[in-house]
Protein backbone atom coordinates (compact mmCIF):
# COMPACT_ATOMS: atom_id res chain seq x y z
CA UNK A 1 0.00 0.00 0.00
CA UNK A 2 1.55 3.22 -0.60
CA UNK A 3 0.56 6.66 0.71
CA UNK A 4 -0.47 9.72 -1.10
CA UNK A 5 2.89 11.29 0.38
CA UNK A 6 4.91 8.15 -0.85
CA UNK A 7 3.45 8.92 -4.35
CA UNK A 8 3.45 12.66 -4.98
CA UNK A 9 7.78 11.95 -3.56
CA UNK A 10 8.12 9.61 -6.09
CA UNK A 11 6.72 11.39 -9.01
CA UNK A 12 8.44 14.68 -7.93
CA UNK A 13 11.92 12.59 -8.00
CA UNK A 14 10.74 11.70 -11.65
CA UNK A 15 10.05 15.09 -12.62
CA UNK A 16 12.89 16.40 -11.65
CA UNK A 17 15.10 13.46 -13.75
CA UNK A 18 13.08 13.04 -16.20
CA UNK A 19 11.09 16.05 -16.90
CA UNK A 20 13.52 18.26 -19.14
CA UNK A 21 14.16 15.25 -21.49
CA UNK A 22 10.58 14.24 -21.64
CA UNK A 23 10.03 18.26 -22.38
CA UNK A 24 12.44 18.57 -25.15
CA UNK A 25 11.20 14.77 -26.49
CA UNK A 26 7.42 16.35 -26.50
CA UNK A 27 8.25 19.82 -28.11
CA UNK A 28 10.01 18.55 -30.91
CA UNK A 29 6.86 16.22 -31.85
CA UNK A 30 4.87 19.54 -31.39
CA UNK A 31 7.39 21.94 -32.43
CA UNK A 32 5.79 24.02 -29.90
CA UNK A 33 7.67 24.30 -26.05
CA UNK A 34 4.61 25.67 -24.33
CA UNK A 35 2.38 23.04 -25.42
CA UNK A 36 5.29 19.74 -24.77
CA UNK A 37 5.54 21.60 -21.04
CA UNK A 38 1.33 21.31 -20.84
CA UNK A 39 1.69 17.59 -22.00
CA UNK A 40 4.50 16.86 -19.60
CA UNK A 41 2.59 18.67 -16.88
CA UNK A 42 -0.16 16.63 -17.03
CA UNK A 43 1.98 13.76 -17.70
CA UNK A 44 3.37 14.03 -13.78
CA UNK A 45 -0.46 13.93 -12.90
CA UNK A 46 -1.64 10.69 -14.58
CA UNK A 47 1.84 9.24 -12.62
CA UNK A 48 0.52 10.52 -9.80
CA UNK A 49 -2.84 8.67 -10.31
CA UNK A 50 -1.73 5.89 -12.13
CA UNK A 51 -1.80 2.54 -10.25
CA UNK A 52 2.13 1.98 -8.75
CA UNK A 53 2.77 -1.59 -9.90
CA UNK A 54 2.11 -0.09 -13.70
CA UNK A 55 4.07 2.46 -13.22
CA UNK A 56 7.37 1.57 -11.00
CA UNK A 57 10.18 -0.34 -11.21
CA UNK A 58 13.34 0.04 -13.82
CA UNK A 59 11.46 0.75 -16.97
CA UNK A 60 9.80 3.76 -15.49
CA UNK A 61 11.81 6.16 -18.16
CA UNK A 62 9.92 4.12 -21.20
CA UNK A 63 6.60 4.11 -19.29
CA UNK A 64 6.95 7.78 -19.35
CA UNK A 65 8.20 8.16 -22.55
CA UNK A 66 5.35 6.02 -23.83
CA UNK A 67 2.56 7.73 -22.26
CA UNK A 68 4.31 11.27 -22.87
CA UNK A 69 4.79 10.33 -26.90
CA UNK A 70 1.05 9.02 -26.72
CA UNK A 71 -0.30 12.04 -25.34
CA UNK A 72 2.10 14.18 -28.15
CA UNK A 73 0.68 12.52 -30.81
CA UNK A 74 -3.49 12.82 -29.63
CA UNK A 75 -2.51 16.92 -29.50
CA UNK A 76 -0.77 16.33 -33.24
CA UNK A 77 -4.21 14.80 -34.38
CA UNK A 78 -6.22 17.28 -32.63
CA UNK A 79 -4.35 20.15 -33.54
CA UNK A 80 -4.71 18.81 -37.46
CA UNK A 81 -8.54 18.89 -37.01
CA UNK A 82 -8.96 21.85 -36.10
CA UNK A 83 -6.28 22.81 -38.70
CA UNK A 84 -7.34 25.45 -40.64
CA UNK A 85 -4.83 27.58 -39.90
CA UNK A 86 -1.95 24.60 -40.44
CA UNK A 87 -3.49 23.86 -44.04
CA UNK A 88 -2.10 27.67 -44.83
CA UNK A 89 1.26 26.85 -44.17
CA UNK A 90 1.83 23.95 -47.26
CA UNK A 91 4.89 22.77 -45.27
CA UNK A 92 3.58 22.17 -42.11
CA UNK A 93 3.48 18.54 -40.62
CA UNK A 94 1.69 16.34 -43.26
CA UNK A 95 -1.65 15.82 -41.87
CA UNK A 96 -0.92 11.92 -42.85
CA UNK A 97 -2.66 8.88 -41.02
CA UNK A 98 -1.32 7.77 -37.85
CA UNK A 99 -1.21 4.18 -36.81
CA UNK A 100 -3.87 3.31 -33.86
CA UNK A 101 -2.33 3.11 -30.29
CA UNK A 102 -4.02 1.66 -27.28
CA UNK A 103 -4.09 4.91 -25.29
CA UNK A 104 -4.37 3.25 -21.65
CA UNK A 105 -1.08 1.71 -22.55
CA UNK A 106 0.49 3.92 -24.57
CA UNK A 107 1.68 1.08 -27.45
CA UNK A 108 0.89 0.59 -30.78
CA UNK A 109 -1.99 -1.85 -32.16
CA UNK A 110 -0.37 -5.45 -32.55
CA UNK A 111 -0.67 -4.69 -36.37
CA UNK A 112 0.98 -2.05 -36.17
CA UNK A 113 3.74 -3.34 -33.98
CA UNK A 114 4.10 -6.45 -36.32
CA UNK A 115 5.05 -4.33 -39.04
CA UNK A 116 8.19 -2.68 -36.68
CA UNK A 117 8.95 -6.26 -35.52
CA UNK A 118 9.05 -7.27 -39.43
CA UNK A 119 10.84 -4.11 -40.22
CA UNK A 120 13.43 -5.02 -37.14
CA UNK A 121 13.39 -8.42 -39.07
CA UNK A 122 14.75 -6.87 -42.17
CA UNK A 123 17.42 -4.83 -40.64
CA UNK A 124 20.97 -6.07 -41.71
CA UNK A 125 22.75 -8.63 -39.51
CA UNK A 126 24.56 -6.25 -37.21
CA UNK A 127 22.26 -3.57 -37.28
CA UNK A 128 19.59 -5.27 -35.98
CA UNK A 129 21.56 -6.63 -32.68
CA UNK A 130 22.82 -3.34 -31.92
CA UNK A 131 19.02 -1.75 -32.43
CA UNK A 132 17.72 -4.53 -30.62
CA UNK A 133 19.79 -4.32 -27.65
CA UNK A 134 20.04 -0.71 -27.05
CA UNK A 135 16.34 -0.12 -27.95
CA UNK A 136 14.35 -2.98 -26.47
CA UNK A 137 16.71 -4.39 -23.66
CA UNK A 138 18.00 -0.81 -23.08
CA UNK A 139 21.35 -2.23 -22.26
CA UNK A 140 24.38 0.47 -22.32
CA UNK A 141 26.79 0.77 -24.84
CA UNK A 142 29.84 -0.78 -23.11
CA UNK A 143 27.48 -3.81 -22.85
CA UNK A 144 26.12 -4.16 -26.33
CA UNK A 145 29.64 -4.11 -27.19
CA UNK A 146 30.99 -7.02 -25.23
CA UNK A 147 27.96 -8.83 -26.64
CA UNK A 148 28.53 -7.89 -30.62
CA UNK A 149 32.22 -8.14 -30.03
CA UNK A 150 32.95 -4.34 -31.29
CA UNK A 151 33.79 -1.09 -30.33
CA UNK A 152 31.30 0.86 -28.39
CA UNK A 153 31.60 3.33 -31.02
CA UNK A 154 30.96 0.65 -33.81
CA UNK A 155 27.86 -0.42 -31.68
CA UNK A 156 26.56 2.90 -31.58
CA UNK A 157 27.05 3.56 -34.93
CA UNK A 158 25.14 0.75 -35.77
CA UNK A 159 22.08 1.41 -33.56
CA UNK A 160 22.17 4.56 -35.14
CA UNK A 161 22.13 2.89 -38.96
CA UNK A 162 19.49 0.55 -37.92
CA UNK A 163 17.15 3.14 -36.28
CA UNK A 164 17.17 5.74 -38.87
CA UNK A 165 17.19 3.14 -41.99
CA UNK A 166 13.81 1.35 -39.38
CA UNK A 167 12.19 5.26 -39.44
CA UNK A 168 12.79 5.61 -43.24
CA UNK A 169 11.51 2.20 -44.13
CA UNK A 170 8.33 2.56 -41.66
CA UNK A 171 7.33 6.06 -42.79
CA UNK A 172 7.26 4.92 -46.12
CA UNK A 173 4.68 2.09 -45.20
CA UNK A 174 2.92 4.43 -42.94
CA UNK A 175 2.71 7.53 -45.72
CA UNK A 176 1.83 4.67 -48.53
CA UNK A 177 -0.84 2.44 -46.09
CA UNK A 178 -2.24 4.80 -43.22
CA UNK A 179 -3.50 2.92 -40.17
CA UNK A 180 -2.99 -0.64 -39.23
CA UNK B 1 10.30 14.47 -52.11
CA UNK B 2 12.68 14.49 -48.76
CA UNK B 3 12.71 17.63 -47.30
CA UNK B 4 16.49 18.02 -45.41
CA UNK B 5 17.25 20.79 -42.51
CA UNK B 6 20.58 21.96 -42.37
CA UNK B 7 20.20 23.03 -38.85
CA UNK B 8 19.16 20.01 -36.86
CA UNK B 9 20.20 16.58 -36.44
CA UNK B 10 18.76 13.65 -36.89
CA UNK B 11 21.14 11.43 -34.49
CA UNK B 12 19.63 14.61 -31.38
CA UNK B 13 16.45 13.34 -31.77
CA UNK B 14 17.57 9.62 -31.82
CA UNK B 15 19.70 10.35 -28.72
CA UNK B 16 16.58 11.44 -27.05
CA UNK B 17 14.18 8.58 -27.89
CA UNK B 18 17.07 6.06 -26.56
CA UNK B 19 18.03 7.51 -23.79
CA UNK B 20 21.19 8.20 -25.05
CA UNK B 21 24.02 9.35 -22.07
CA UNK B 22 24.63 12.68 -24.24
CA UNK B 23 20.81 12.91 -24.85
CA UNK B 24 21.24 16.59 -23.19
CA UNK B 25 24.06 17.50 -25.87
CA UNK B 26 22.04 19.63 -27.64
CA UNK B 27 19.35 21.73 -25.30
CA UNK B 28 18.49 23.91 -27.69
CA UNK B 29 17.01 21.82 -30.39
CA UNK B 30 13.54 22.10 -29.22
CA UNK B 31 13.35 25.71 -30.08
CA UNK B 32 15.51 24.83 -33.76
CA UNK B 33 12.92 22.33 -34.58
CA UNK B 34 10.19 24.07 -33.68
CA UNK B 35 10.94 25.86 -36.97
CA UNK B 36 11.57 23.26 -38.89
CA UNK B 37 8.67 21.16 -39.71
CA UNK B 38 11.10 17.98 -41.69
CA UNK B 39 12.45 17.21 -38.00
CA UNK B 40 9.25 17.60 -36.53
CA UNK B 41 8.04 14.42 -38.69
CA UNK B 42 11.16 12.43 -37.74
CA UNK B 43 10.51 13.17 -34.09
CA UNK B 44 6.70 12.03 -34.82
CA UNK B 45 7.76 9.04 -36.85
CA UNK B 46 10.33 8.17 -33.59
CA UNK B 47 7.42 8.43 -31.19
CA UNK B 48 5.47 6.01 -33.36
CA UNK B 49 8.47 3.71 -33.09
CA UNK B 50 8.60 4.17 -29.52
CA UNK B 51 5.15 3.27 -29.16
CA UNK B 52 5.90 -0.08 -30.54
CA UNK B 53 9.16 -0.74 -28.17
CA UNK B 54 7.33 -2.60 -25.84
CA UNK B 55 5.13 -4.78 -27.85
CA UNK B 56 8.47 -5.57 -29.44
CA UNK B 57 9.89 -6.55 -26.07
CA UNK B 58 6.57 -9.57 -25.30
CA UNK B 59 6.49 -10.51 -28.57
CA UNK B 60 8.36 -12.97 -30.79
CA UNK B 61 12.24 -13.04 -30.94
CA UNK B 62 14.96 -15.73 -32.10
CA UNK B 63 18.11 -15.12 -29.88
CA UNK B 64 21.40 -16.82 -31.08
CA UNK B 65 24.63 -17.86 -29.26
CA UNK B 66 27.50 -19.07 -30.24
CA UNK B 67 30.29 -20.34 -27.52
CA UNK B 68 33.15 -22.91 -27.90
CA UNK B 69 33.42 -26.35 -27.19
CA UNK B 70 35.60 -29.21 -27.73
CA UNK B 71 34.27 -29.91 -31.11
CA UNK B 72 34.88 -26.17 -32.38
CA UNK B 73 32.23 -23.38 -32.44
CA UNK B 74 28.85 -23.97 -31.50
CA UNK B 75 26.13 -22.05 -32.02
CA UNK B 76 22.46 -22.79 -30.98
CA UNK B 77 19.17 -20.47 -31.12
CA UNK B 78 16.05 -20.44 -29.58
CA UNK B 79 12.47 -18.87 -30.09
CA UNK B 80 9.69 -18.02 -27.32
CA UNK B 81 8.80 -21.79 -27.55
CA UNK B 82 12.20 -23.47 -26.61
CA UNK B 83 15.13 -24.46 -29.04
CA UNK B 84 14.82 -24.14 -32.54
CA UNK B 85 18.29 -24.76 -33.78
CA UNK B 86 22.00 -26.23 -32.94
CA UNK B 87 24.59 -26.18 -35.47
CA UNK B 88 28.02 -27.52 -34.57
CA UNK B 89 29.80 -28.04 -37.81
CA UNK B 90 31.77 -25.20 -39.29
CA UNK B 91 29.56 -22.63 -40.42
CA UNK B 92 30.09 -18.60 -39.61
CA UNK B 93 27.92 -16.68 -37.61
CA UNK B 94 26.52 -15.07 -40.95
CA UNK B 95 25.71 -18.38 -42.70
CA UNK B 96 24.12 -19.69 -39.31
CA UNK B 97 21.77 -16.71 -38.63
CA UNK B 98 21.01 -16.43 -42.37
CA UNK B 99 19.33 -19.98 -42.06
CA UNK B 100 17.38 -18.47 -39.25
CA UNK B 101 16.51 -16.10 -41.16
CA UNK B 102 14.93 -17.68 -44.20
CA UNK B 103 13.04 -19.89 -41.43
CA UNK B 104 11.45 -17.17 -39.63
CA UNK B 105 11.54 -14.34 -42.46
CA UNK B 106 9.18 -11.93 -39.98
CA UNK B 107 10.90 -12.50 -36.70
CA UNK B 108 13.84 -10.60 -35.83
CA UNK B 109 16.88 -12.85 -34.97
CA UNK B 110 19.22 -11.39 -32.64
CA UNK B 111 22.60 -12.35 -30.61
CA UNK B 112 21.46 -13.44 -27.60
CA UNK B 113 22.17 -11.94 -23.98
CA UNK B 114 21.83 -14.46 -21.55
CA UNK B 115 18.43 -16.25 -22.84
CA UNK B 116 20.64 -19.67 -23.73
CA UNK B 117 23.00 -19.48 -20.73
CA UNK B 118 21.64 -22.95 -19.27
CA UNK B 119 21.81 -24.38 -23.03
CA UNK B 120 25.40 -23.92 -23.46
CA UNK B 121 26.56 -25.33 -19.75
CA UNK B 122 24.23 -28.09 -20.30
CA UNK B 123 25.82 -28.35 -23.86
CA UNK B 124 29.60 -28.47 -21.96
CA UNK B 125 28.30 -31.03 -19.47
CA UNK B 126 27.03 -33.42 -21.62
CA UNK B 127 30.17 -32.87 -23.72
CA UNK B 128 32.29 -33.54 -19.97
CA UNK B 129 30.05 -36.88 -20.25
CA UNK B 130 28.75 -35.35 -16.77
CA UNK B 131 25.49 -34.63 -18.39
CA UNK B 132 22.86 -37.85 -19.64
CA UNK B 133 20.25 -35.86 -20.18
CA UNK B 134 19.29 -32.43 -20.97
CA UNK B 135 16.60 -30.35 -19.67
CA UNK B 136 15.59 -28.22 -22.37
CA UNK B 137 12.83 -27.29 -23.82
CA UNK B 138 12.71 -27.62 -27.39
CA UNK B 139 10.24 -26.29 -30.16
CA UNK B 140 9.64 -28.61 -33.40
CA UNK B 141 6.23 -26.87 -33.82
CA UNK B 142 7.54 -25.82 -37.46
CA UNK B 143 8.11 -29.21 -38.50
CA UNK B 144 5.61 -31.31 -40.52
CA UNK B 145 3.76 -33.90 -39.15
CA UNK B 146 6.29 -36.92 -39.97
CA UNK B 147 8.88 -34.92 -39.21
CA UNK B 148 8.17 -34.15 -36.06
CA UNK B 149 7.06 -37.81 -34.79
CA UNK B 150 10.20 -39.13 -36.14
CA UNK B 151 12.53 -36.58 -34.01
CA UNK B 152 10.05 -37.39 -31.05
CA UNK B 153 10.67 -40.77 -31.52
CA UNK B 154 14.38 -40.32 -31.28
CA UNK B 155 13.94 -37.98 -28.05
CA UNK B 156 12.25 -41.07 -26.16
CA UNK B 157 16.10 -42.65 -26.77
CA UNK B 158 18.22 -42.61 -23.42
CA UNK B 159 22.56 -41.76 -23.27
CA UNK B 160 23.87 -44.62 -25.07
CA UNK B 161 21.25 -46.35 -26.08
CA UNK B 162 20.74 -47.23 -29.87
CA UNK B 163 17.62 -48.05 -32.04
CA UNK B 164 17.64 -48.83 -35.32
CA UNK B 165 15.61 -46.63 -38.50
CA UNK B 166 13.31 -49.89 -39.19
CA UNK B 167 12.64 -49.45 -35.16
CA UNK B 168 12.38 -45.68 -34.90
CA UNK B 169 9.46 -46.48 -38.50
CA UNK B 170 7.69 -49.13 -36.55
CA UNK B 171 7.21 -46.80 -33.17
CA UNK B 172 5.28 -43.77 -35.39
CA UNK B 173 2.69 -46.50 -36.73
CA UNK B 174 5.02 -46.31 -40.25
CA UNK B 175 6.67 -49.52 -41.05
CA UNK B 176 7.79 -49.56 -44.11
CA UNK B 177 9.29 -46.13 -44.04
CA UNK B 178 12.76 -46.48 -42.79
CA UNK B 179 14.08 -45.08 -45.28
CA UNK B 180 12.13 -41.71 -44.80
CA UNK B 181 12.75 -41.99 -41.41
CA UNK B 182 16.44 -41.53 -42.44
CA UNK B 183 16.09 -38.39 -44.24
CA UNK B 184 13.84 -36.83 -41.26
CA UNK B 185 16.92 -37.25 -38.58
CA UNK B 186 19.40 -35.69 -41.41
CA UNK B 187 17.47 -32.72 -41.39
CA UNK B 188 17.36 -32.80 -37.33
CA UNK B 189 17.32 -29.27 -36.67
CA UNK B 190 18.41 -29.55 -32.88
CA UNK B 191 21.27 -32.17 -33.07
CA UNK B 192 22.54 -33.36 -30.49
CA UNK B 193 19.96 -32.55 -27.80
CA UNK B 194 17.36 -34.31 -30.19
CA UNK B 195 19.54 -37.68 -29.85
CA UNK B 196 19.32 -38.45 -33.89
CA UNK B 197 23.15 -39.73 -33.38
CA UNK B 198 21.16 -42.75 -31.20
CA UNK B 199 19.35 -44.39 -34.57
CA UNK B 200 21.97 -46.70 -36.29
CA UNK B 201 21.84 -49.60 -39.19
CA UNK B 202 20.67 -53.42 -37.95
CA UNK B 203 23.85 -54.34 -38.97
CA UNK B 204 26.15 -51.81 -35.90
CA UNK B 205 26.95 -50.00 -38.36
CA UNK B 206 26.69 -45.67 -37.95
CA UNK B 207 24.37 -45.20 -40.85
CA UNK B 208 24.03 -41.73 -41.68
CA UNK B 209 24.60 -38.24 -40.40
CA UNK B 210 24.26 -35.28 -41.69
CA UNK B 211 27.78 -32.84 -42.04
CA UNK B 212 29.66 -36.62 -41.68
CA UNK B 213 29.89 -39.52 -39.40
CA UNK B 214 32.69 -38.33 -37.64
CA UNK B 215 30.43 -36.09 -36.10
CA UNK B 216 28.15 -38.69 -34.72
CA UNK B 217 30.90 -41.27 -33.66
CA UNK B 218 32.10 -38.31 -31.88
CA UNK B 219 28.85 -38.24 -29.85
CA UNK B 220 28.32 -41.87 -29.49
CA UNK B 221 31.74 -42.12 -27.95
CA UNK B 222 30.88 -39.78 -25.53
CA UNK B 223 27.87 -42.03 -24.41
CA UNK B 224 30.30 -45.32 -24.13
CA UNK B 225 29.40 -46.71 -27.21
CA UNK B 226 32.53 -47.56 -28.45
CA UNK B 227 31.17 -51.19 -29.55
CA UNK B 228 29.60 -49.62 -32.53
CA UNK B 229 31.84 -50.21 -35.82
CA UNK B 230 33.55 -47.58 -37.25
CA UNK B 231 32.59 -46.05 -39.97
CA UNK B 232 33.86 -47.23 -43.15
CA UNK B 233 37.25 -45.31 -44.13
CA UNK B 234 36.95 -42.78 -46.89
CA UNK B 235 39.08 -43.86 -50.33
Amino acid sequence: MTTGTESAHRVRSWSERYGPELQRHVAAMLGSADEARDIVQDLWVTALRARPERVDGANIRAWLYRVATRRALDHLSARRRRSDLLAAHSDELEPGPLPPADAALGRLSEAAAARVREGVAELPRRQRDAVWLRWIEQLDYPTIARRMDVSPEAARANVYHGMKKLRRDLAEVWREEGPI
Amino acid sequence: MTRRCTTCREEDVLAWVLGDPDADAAPELAERMAACPACRERAVEYGLLHLSAESLRDGPAIRWRRFGSPFGAMRIAAGTGGLVALSWQDESDDAFVAGLERRYPSTPVVCDTDRLVAAEEQLTEYFGRRRPRFDLLVDLTELGDFQRAVLDAASGLDFGETVTYTEIARRIGRPKASRAVGNALGRNPIPIIVPCHRVVRADRTLGGYTGGLRYKRTLLDIEGRTDLLRPPAIR
